[in-house]
Order: structure tokens, then C-alpha cells, then sequence
């Protein structure tokens, strides 16, 4: 269980979060939905510790991120914005390297290595460098590595930006399959279709403000609309003018 | 520990594997050593030509006996016809002596006698053929005058004067150690220069290919990330030290620096004292390069930046040697500096007390300790994560 409560946060004179609170359940998909400069990288980063909040807090199955970053983060499984990979490690030794960060011994390693090779199908590429790979192919070994500690919480910032379509297709199988598995996923994206296909849960962001939380239905009816589209437009717009 | 083994080898790794990156960095230890070599060698040649001078002069007939003094003296008398001044500025000759057509008369009647010895004093590689010419002449004239003393009985000591004796207390060690002190400079050189790749890679490189970000996910103290990164980088630092170390006093035994009248010998106790004393210089060299890699805007800015820090070690040794000063204890307290001391006393087959090695050891690891620390609070910012 996710649970972000009063976020606060000024970059210098640019306040990029004024009022923030919402929470993701376990076995449910969570989708932070909004316009590109609502806030949620920003939430999303004070989520997994990398950023400290002027006000509010953040909540990682009862662990303040605040006050014990380093277990608070080490029940996450992170695909932050930007997919930085080491150009000269291969997938296998980049899992590796992180299974070691979060302190597993190497036969836990192992194991889940050859499993995430297998679930997110990249045995043809799992020795190679990853110098030169696909926008596909670099997407599953950050997937890969951010999964190889088996977290119970899945944070994914955009997952899908910037995919084809046969791997954005791949990464919506895979987040439904981590929901079956009773995994709390949170991930944020601007594109109304997908958030509307795979959440349970949506929360919609505006001007640095949560504009409303709830099941899809919830939000068509609360917004007055007969589209979660719509929906969104008039709940941004409420938020902006209120 | 784990975390800072995983962060080391990992890192280490990354660097192995990048060929190029490595190959430049290495080529320092490899390219200075053997730059120096070639130096010297020329050094050593122009200050000691041993093979025989030949020696244009003007009006030889004038003065047979001084000429034979020469001849004696290895010389090959050629004579020269023409323009003497035109010839040295042509550098179609090194020099030529004139001896004036007055001489024998001159010296007959007891009158001054004058020589003169064209040159050009801007050459360097004619100097000592020029100085050699002169202290001949003046040798052979004050046997001359010893002799027209003792002629007229009195004895050459009443016009010896003041002499001076020669009291050199350096030993042909220390001196050998003072010629050679480019080895100190080089070698803490390579210290900062072959991590400098990888420190940089690992600091403004991780942030420009966004894995940065990723990393610091994970659950692990930021220090030990930067001990891991710092211990990476310094191995590479000291195994491009050592082989400079190598290098250089190979270059030093192979050198003919005894033609200069100098000594050099080099035991093995020397060399492990050598090794124990530089030691802590990479490590201090690698966290102050992770610093500036992670303060820098950019992998370029990075790049010179931390370029700057290479001339660091350059700084001890021209203090050394502009201005001289006796070794106090507290000097091998300062980091860098303690061991350029160090280097040059070990070198020199000087007396070091034991206590000098901690001494100069233990400020460097604490300071790139602290180095450290303050790039592990860096990470903390949040300017320093979003590129």
C-alpha cells in the first residue's frame, strides 16, 4: 500500500506540487493521470526518495520515505522517467548489480534473473551489450532490473512513452500479470486510453493539485461526462480555475 | 561492505571494458616515462661530449706551444680562413679562437695578451665546448705566470690569493635525486590522470546517460556508492602510478647519469619505501575527481575541470626546487606535499624516520575521506540528480 499525503514542493520560485495526497492499493493498478508539468514526476520521485518534500509525506507500506529512505525504497521496484542503462553491461549483469544493491545473495539472483529473462522474453538478448538496443529491448531490461528483487510495490513513471506498439502491448500484459500476482502498481502517464484500459483506480492531477481519486466510474460521475475523457478535460479545467 | 564491493566491481568492470577510454589513460604512464628518457639521454650527451672538439683557429702559427696544449688535449686544430662572425652566425662553425698576430711579441715584452673566442652565447648546445676552450687557455696561462714567478724567484703562492675548496656535503645520491626529480612529479601525476576516465564515467558520465537516477533507487547509503565508485577508480589510479613508479626508475638505471658525475642505485627496500609512501595519493586523487565530476554540468565540463586537478603534484616539487627550505616534521602532515617529500628523500638514499609515513599517510586518506562524505551529501540534492 502506497500512501502520499499533503506533498508540498517549490523548486526555487516554481512550485511544482501545491496539495497532494492520494494512495494506491495493493492488488490494484493505480494510474496517476495528467497534462505533462501537473506533478507527477515530481510526486513520483519524492515516492521513491530521491526527492524530500517541503511539506506532507509519503508512505511505503507504513514506512515513511522522510524518515527511512533506505527501507522504504528497498520495498520498491522503480522504472523512473529516462531509461539510463550501462551501454557496456549486458542485461544480465545490469540485474546483477542491482539484485547485489538491494542485498540478495547471488543464488536469489540467479534465479530471478533466469525468470524475469523468461517472463519479459528477452532470452536472445540477456548476454549481449546493451550498446545499441531497441527502444523495446532497453524498456525490458529496465523493467527487468527493477523487478529483480520481487518488490510488492511497482512504480512506473510513463512506462509506455515512446514504446511500439507490440512493446507497449508487452508492458500492459505485464502489468496486469503483476496485479494478479497481488502487487501494489502505481504508474503515471498522460494518455487517457491506457489509463482507462488497465486501472482500477485513477488519479487525476492538475497544476500541481490531485483534481479527484476514484474508480473510473466514480470519476464519470462525479465530472458529470460521459467520457473518462471528458471527464479529465473538466476536472483539469475545475482545478485550474478553482 | 557487500553493497561497496558490488558498487566497486561493477564500476571496474564498466571501466575494463571501455578500451578506449583505458588505452588513453594508460598511455601516460607508458609515454611520460619514455619522453623523459629521450630528455635526459640529450641532457647528459650536450653536457658531457667526450668525443674530440674540433677547433677552427685564426693565426694557429702565432702561438705553436698553446697550440700544442690543445692538440694534447684531444682538440683538432683546423685553421680557419675569413670571416669568423659570419661562420658562428651561419652555424657553418661552433666557434672559433683568434690568436692576434702580436702574440709572440706581446709575450716577449711581458704585455697583456689577448684571445678571442667567437661565439654564439644564445646556442646551448655549444656552451661546453666553449667553456672547455676556456678554462684550457686560462690553465695554460696561469702555468705561464708560475713560471715567469719562479724565473724571477718568487713563489707562485704569493699571487694564489684567496682559494676556495671544494666542500660539497650532497651526497651523489642527493644530487642525482635533485637532477631527477621530474620522477616525483610524474608519477603523483599519474595518479590523478589514469582514474580520471573512469571517475569522470562514473560521476557527470552516469548523470548524462540518466542512469543516475536509477541508481540511487536503490536502497543503499549514498557514501557507500561513493566509497564504491572511489575505491574503483583509485585502483585504476594506482595501477597506472605503479607502472609509471616502474617506468621511471628503469629509465633512471638506464640513464648514463653517472657521466655527470653523479650516482644513482636504487635498492629494493628503496622501491617498497617508494611504493608505501604514495599509496594514499590516488585515493585522495579519485574523490576529489568524483566531486568536481558530480558538481560539473556536464561530461565536458567535467573534462576540464578535473583536468586542473593533474597539476596538483606539479605544485610540491617546484616549491621544492625555486624555493629550498630543510624538511620540518609538520611538513609531511600536507597532503600531496608530504609525499613529494617523501619521494625525493627516498630517492636520495636520505635518513627517513619511520614516523614520516603515517605522517604524510593519514591527513591524504582523511581528506579524501572527507571528500567523500561531502560528494555523498551531494547526491542529496536534488540539482544534482535532474539533468
Amino acid at each position: 500500500m502506497i500512501e502520499v499525503a499533503g506533498l508540498k514542493k517549490s523548486f526555487g520560485e516554481v512550485t511544482a506540487l501545491r496539495n497532494v495526497s492520494f494512495t494506491a492499493s495493493d492488488a490494484k493498478v493505480t494510474g496517476l493521470l495528467g497534462h505533462n508539468g501537473a506533478g507527477k514526476s515530481t510526486s513520483l520521485r519524492i515516492l521513491y526518495g530521491l526527492v524530500q518534500p517541503d511539506l506532507g509525506y509519503a508512505k511505503i507500506d507504513g514506512t515513511n520515505v522522510s524518515e527511512d529512505r533506505v527501507l522504504a525504497q528497498s520495498k520498491l521496484g522503480v522504472l523512473p522517467d529516462g531509461q539510463g542503462l550501462y551501454q557496456r553491461l549486458t542485461p544480465r549483469e545490469h540485474m546483477r548489480y542491482f539484485g547485489r544493491l538491494h542485498g540478495l545473495t547471488e543464488d536469489i539472483i540467479e534465479a530471478r534473473t533466469t525468470e524475469l529473462i523468461h517472463l519479459l522474453d528477452m532470452a536472445a538478448i540477456a548476454d549481449r551489450r546493451t550498446q545499441g538496443f531497441s527502444q523495446g529491448e532497453r524498456m525490458k531490461v529496465c523493467l527487468a532490473r527493477a523487478l529483480v528483487h520481487n518488490p510488492k510495490h511497482i512504480v512506473l513513471d510513463e512506462p509506455t512513452n515512446g514504446l511500439d506498439v507490440m512493446t507497449t502491448r508487452k508492458v500492459r500484459e505485464l502489468i496486469a500479470e503483476l496485479r494478479m500476482q497481488g502487487l501494489c502498481v502505481l504508474f503515471s502517464s498522460h494518455l487517457m486510453y491506457e489509463v482507462s484500459k488497465l486501472c482500477d483506480e485513477i488519479v487525476i492531477m492538475a497544476e500541481g493539485r490531485v483534481a479527484v481519486q476514484g474508480t473510473p466510474a466514480e470519476i464519470l460521475e462525479s465530472a458529470k461526462e460521459r467520457t473518462l475523457e471528458d471527464a479529465f478535460v473538466t476536472l483539469s479545467e475545475r482545478v485550474v480555475l478553482s | 561492505m557487500n553493497i561497496l564491493r558490488a558498487v566497486m566491481t561493477k564500476e571496474l568492470l564498466d571501466g575494463v571494458r571501455d578500451k578506449r577510454a583505458l588505452m588513453s589513460a594508460f598511455l601516460f604512464p607508458f609515454l611520460a616515462p619514455l619522453f623523459i628518457y629521450g630528455l635526459m639521454t640529450l641532457v647528459i650527451e650536450q653536457n658531457t661530449k667526450s668525443e674530440r672538439i674540433t677547433l677552427p683557429v685564426i693565426g694557429a702559427e702565432y702561438a705553436p706551444t698553446l697550440i700544442e696544449r690543445f692538440v694534447e688535449n684531444g682538440f683538432i686544430i683546423e685553421t680557419f680562413e675569413g670571416d669568423a662572425e659570419a661562420a658562428v652566425t651561419a652555424k657553418t662553425v661552433d666557434l672559433v679562437l683568434e690568436i692576434p698576430s702580436d702574440y709572440q711579441s706581446t709575450m716577449a715584452h711581458f704585455e697583456k695578451t689577448e684571445l678571442t673566442v667567437i661565439h654564439d652565447g644564445s646556442r646551448n648546445d655549444t656552451r661546453a665546448t666553449v667553456r672547455q676552450v676556456r678554462s684550457l687557455i686560462q690553465g695554460y696561462s696561469s702555468e705561464l705566470t708560475a713560471l715567469r714567478l719562479i724565473s724571477r724567484g718568487v713563489s707562485p703562492k704569493l699571487v694564489r690569493g684567496v682559494q676556495t675548496r671544494n666542500g660539497d656535503i650532497a651526497s651523489d645520491e642527493q644530487k642525482a635525486a635533485n637532477f631527477l626529480s621530474f620522477v616525483p612529479i610524474y608519477v603523483l601525476m599519474a595518479a590523478f590522470v589514469c582514474g580520471l576516465g573512469l571517475a569522470i564515467d562514473q560521476t557527470a558520465g552516469e548523470r548524462e546517460r540518466r542512469s543516475l537516477e536509477p541508481l540511487l533507487i536503490n536502497p543503499v547509503q549514498r557514501l557507500d556508492l561513493i566509497f564504491g565508485k572511489c575505491l574503483a577508480a583509485s585502483i585504476v589510479g594506482t595501477a597506472g602510478m605503479l607502472i609509471t613508479l616502474g617506468m621511471c626508475l628503469g629509465a633512471m638505471l638506464l640513464l648514463p647519469i653517472d657521466e655527470l658525475g653523479i650516482r644513482f642505485s636504487l635498492q629494493w627496500d628503496q622501491v617498497f619505501w617508494l611504493v608505501i609512501a604514495i599509496l594514499p595519493i590516488p585515493f585522495l586523487a579519485s574523490s576529489l575527481q568524483l566531486l568536481l565530476g558530480l558538481f560539473a554540468k556536464s561530461f565536458k565540463d567535467a573534462q576540464s575541470y578535473v583536468g586542473f586537478l593533474v597539476f596538483i603534484p606539479v605544485i610540491p616539487s617546484l616549491l621544492m626546487n625555486f624555493l629550498p627550505f630543510a624538511t620540518q616534521f609538520w611538513m609531511y602532515w600536507i597532503p600531496v606535499f608530504g609525499q613529494s617529500i617523501l619521494m625525493k628523500e627516498i630517492l636520495g638514499a636520505e635518513p627517513v624516520t619511520v614516523l614520516a609515513y603515517p605522517a604524510a599517510a593519514l591527513p591524504t586518506l582523511l581528506l579524501g575521506l572527507g571528500v567523500c562524505w561531502a560528494t555523498s551529501r551531494l547526491l542529496n540534492q536534488e540539482r544534482v540528480i535532474q539533468s
